[in-house]
């Protein structure tokens, strides 16, 4: 339990309305987006400034009080959950777009803006930020660093490490770094930056971020392919990269996602199909219809049994719509869900899949497969209950097995939710436990009294 | 806990569908001013389950959290859950009611004066005798029902109006052209109409009975009970539940030209059933309740070339405000801009963010008067970018917010219903 005194403390640091501790606000601030993981923090505070978060985290580290730093609470790693309670430092307020510099195409944040307001803002410029996490209305800059997140265009476009330029940071014992700048090159000495870039909030607390843009696609189109093989499907991913095609996206769904998604909101999906590959296109017209023309004729050669075109803006909508709705589809249809987050070099995605097919047999267990066929990232996810021990132990066990299969084919147990808690004994099992010594090292170094985001990764 | 949770039980199911991911946090009026998990649904859901399962008690800062919220279902419209947070809102209002009371105040205005028309009318017509306190009144009028007391904090409000609209009609009003009706309608008035706007009610039954339809007009109609049953006074919704069937008997369609009304109306059976019984009697009622601007487009297929804008708004440029309990509630969205896209002369104008809820929330403005500004000043920023002459809407509920902050923020737009543009 957190001292009262330093209550009247952070009090002072930000004003009472900024100081949260009753009950109800701390249950309010004890859970993210995963299924299971909550734990109460002992107070809530609401900072809105470098120096604010400077002085809390002075205090904070005299104290050895924990601090677990929270942006839209959207995550599905348990990284934003205060395991060992103590300060949950919500930057939610903290939300200002302080600068959107067209001509160098970067912008300035503060931690808390949520990226669809960014890109909103952005778009009036005629700019956008490219990844994509698709937790995009709820997620804030702050966490889409912390947790280096990415989403479906980053087969295109990457992830977010290749967009941040710079940052501002608040260290545990309270002093503030920059590192990185505002500069497309910078290779002055250690990459710290990279080293806050997926940190999960423990080594400390982005205040600003620099940003690098994109201008603005003037043209997208959208297009889907049928098969009756998920493999095919698999296979069609590199067959369009390797004819010199690059989508900004391209997503997988399975049979059980297609027809989820008919039953929620019926659009004409085939039914029968074993899977389904959304693909699109961006940049100048005439290249994107070039190369809209080219994933059809690839489709067509290499095994899919329907392509089409989305006509207008809104047909391809209704597409990107279903491929949003399968995850809801997915956490509907059980009281527990696995939504696993291996990724695999792109070439292995057909091995994977008949993987999860193989172990859904053997354990007799509903698996369901989507995810970002195009960077190899899938989210096989496993239907099971909690309650049910016979059930849950199977399930387990299954994605016990993926993972491990997704290792064997040369990938990582986590593409772009992070390790937080819902990973770290399969992160424990199969990372080098002399990398796992030198990553507690740099922490030891920056964070020496373990105050920021206790518990969690290894 | 002692309680048996009868009410929360009722919507435990619509509770677990949530799967925290916070989506709504982006859709939340309350949120995109506070932010605060304690203000947006996952966290309200949140907290109720925890209720459900012993967790956690129904404190007054519990109340306070359950009560901040305008139920304008944006984040129910955009849940990739389907989670009917409303539900899950009002049933723990309910709960909290049936165990802790709603305190003097409320007991007294939805009991004694709101679910008796008589009474309701008396104690508005003692409020507009007061009228010209309220704007400087500040709170200072403590015997009034505070509901009426909240408007007085520097608001701009419409005046009451002088005759009520039940004591200007007759409840039975036959088709113009004196021949064989084709349809029997209900009129349903709603508290605004009857007390603040009477002029809207005679329109409608003139537009109706001008088409051939018989209009109905029932003494015996209660308040629809909004801001009572959203409250979690389900005692009392209940009894305005029955009064309004009862009074409606032998009606082909009840038509009112409140949005509010007509969801209130429609979802009695969405919120208050508490056996088989109710909730038969509430869906046969439901399905006959119809909004104004979707009966004239859907029931009686109006050719709506043939309406005729009235003089006064010739030239001008018009933009439309969706209430909630239309766009949300009741899927209406299409009829009104049809309506208002084919009265020649008029120009229409959308807004970048129509669909936004104004802030009022009915008994939420009262609570939360500030918040109410601060969400109404994004409406009014949008409705600024159309340069409209007028904003039109179908709710006097938005009405009356949306006159208080064109006002406080010195705008020139006129608030208007959409009954009032048609000749």
């Amino acid at each position: 339990m957190i001292k009262e005194s330093l209550i009247a403390d952070f009090e002072k640091i930000l004003g009472k309305e900024n100081v949260l501790t009753s009950k109800e606000s701390l249950k309010a601030y004890s859970y993210d987006g995963t299924t299971s993981w909550i734990h109460e923090p002992d107070v809530v505070l609401f900072p809105t400034s470098t120096a604010e978060i400077a002085a809390i985290m002075k205090i904070a580290n005299a104290e050895k009080v924990p601090v677990t730093p929270r942006g839209g609470g959207t995550n599905v790693s348990g990284g934003s959950v205060p395991i060992q309670g103590g300060i949950v430092l919500a930057l939610a307020k903290f939300n200002k777009i302080l600068r959107i510099d067209k001509e160098n195409m970067t912008a300035t944040v503060e931690p808390g803006v949520v990226l669809m307001d960014l890109n909103m803002a952005l778009a009036r410029e005629g700019l956008f930020f490219p990844p994509d996490p698709q937790s995009f209305l709820g997620a804030t800059l702050g966490g889409i660093i912390a947790e280096n997140a990415g989403g479906p265009a980053c087969v295109k476009y990457g992830v977010t490490k290749q967009y941040i330029l710079g940052l501002e940071v608040v260290l545990p014992n309270g002093d503030v770094i920059n590192v990185g700048g505002r500069t497309l090159k910078n290779v002055v000495g250690y990459d710290l930056t990279m080293l806050f870039v997926g940190s999960e909030g423990t080594l400390g607390v982005v205040t600003k971020a620099e940003l690098k843009l994109n201008p603005m696609p003037l043209a997208r189109k959208t297009i889907m392919a049928v098969y009756d093989d998920v493999a095919k499907a698999g296979e069609n991913v590199f067959r369009v990269l390797e004819k010199g095609v690059i989508p900004n996206k391209i997503e997988l769904l399975d049979n059980w996602v297609i027809n989820r998604i008919e039953e929620m909101m019926p659009m004409g999906l085939p039914k029968d199909a074993d899977a389904v590959l959304l693909f699109e296109t961006d940049g100048i017209p005439e290249a994107v219809e070039k190369e809209t023309e080219k994933i059809v004729e690839i489709a067509k050669k290499y095994g899919a049994t329907d392509v089409r075109v989305a006509k207008d803006q809104a047909e391809a909508d209704r597409y990107w719509l279903a491929r949003r709705a399968g995850f809801a589809a997915v956490f509907g249809k059980a009281p527990t869900v696995f939504a696993e987050d291996v990724t695999v070099p792109r070439g292995r995605i057909p091995d994977l899949i008949r993987k999860c097919k193989a172990l859904a047999k053997k354990y007799d267990l509903e698996i369901v497969v989507l995810g970002h066929a195009g960077d190899g990232n899938l989210h096989p996810s496993i239907l099971t209950d909690i309650k049910n021990k016979d059930h849950y132990d199977r399930a387990v066990k299954a994605m016990d097995e993926i993972i491990e299969g997704a290792v064997e084919l040369g990938g990582v147990l986590s593409g772009e939710h992070g390790i937080g808690l819902e990973k770290q004994k399969f992160f424990r099992k199969v990372e080098n436990p002399k990398v796992i010594d030198l990553m507690k090292g740099i922490k030891a170094l920056v964070d020496p009294n373990n105050i920021m985001n206790p518990g969690k990764v290894w | 806990m002692s309680s048996d949770l009868k009410e929360l039980r009722k919507i435990e199911k619509d509770a677990d569908q949530c799967m925290k991911c916070g989506f709504c946090s982006f859709f939340c009026p309350v949120y995109q001013e506070e932010h605060m998990e304690p203000a947006v649904a996952r966290g309200k859901n949140f907290l109720v389950k925890e209720i459900l399962k012993g967790n956690q008690e129904f404190t007054p800062e519990m109340g306070e959290i359950i009560g901040k919220c305008l139920l304008c279902k944006r984040c129910v419209a955009n849940c990739p859950s389907k989670t009917q947070i409303d539900r899950v809102v009002v049933g723990a209002r309910a709960q909290m009611v049936k165990e802790k009371g709603q305190g003097f105040i409320k007991d007294f205005v939805f009991r004694k004066v709101m679910s008796n028309r008589k009474a309701f009318g008396r104690y508005v017509k003692l409020a507009s005798k007061f009228q010209w306190i309220f704007p400087k009144g500040e709170g200072n009028i403590r015997h009034l029902p505070d509901f009426l007391k909240a408007l007085g904090r520097g608001r701009h409000i419409p005046a009451i109006a002088k005759t009520f609209l039940r004591d200007q009609v007759n409840e039975v009003n036959k088709p113009q052209d004196g021949k064989e009706p084709k349809l029997r309608v209900g009129y349903f008035m709603g508290c605004a109409t009857d007390f603040i706007y009477p002029e809207f009610g005679k329109k409608v039954i003139d537009f109706l009975t001008k088409r051939g339809i018989e209009v109905v007009v029932p003494k015996a109609q209660n308040c629809c009970g909004a801001a009572i049953y959203f409250s979690g006074d389900f005692e009392t919704g209940r009894k305005l539940a029955k009064d309004n069937i009862d009074a409606f008997k032998d009606v082909d369609y009840i038509v009112t030209a409140c949005g509010t009304c007509s969801s209130t109306l429609k979802d009695y059976k969405v919120y208050l059933p508490d056996n088989e019984e109710q909730q038969k009697a509430y869906e046969t009622f439901g399905k006959k309740i119809r909004d104004a601007t979707e009966f004239v487009v859907d029931v009686m297929k109006v050719n709506l070339d043939e309406l005729k804008l009235k003089k006064e708004f010739e030239g001008k440029t018009a933009t439309w405000h969706d209430p909630c309990h239309l766009i949300r509630y009741q899927n209406i969205k299409e009829q009104p801009r049809a309506i208002l896209k084919a009265l020649k002369g008029l120009k229409f104008a959308e807004m970048p963010n129509a669909d936004q809820c104004c802030g009022m929330g009915g008994s939420f403005s009262v609570y939360h008067y500030d918040l109410t500004k601060k969400i109404a000043a994004k409406k009014m920023a949008g409705i600024k970018t159309t340069n409209a002459d007028i904003v039109v809407t179908a709710c006097p509920g938005c009405m009356i917010n949306l006159i208080d902050n064109v006002a406080h923020n010195k705008m020139p737009q006129k608030v208007h219903h959409l009954l009032e543009l048609v000749e």
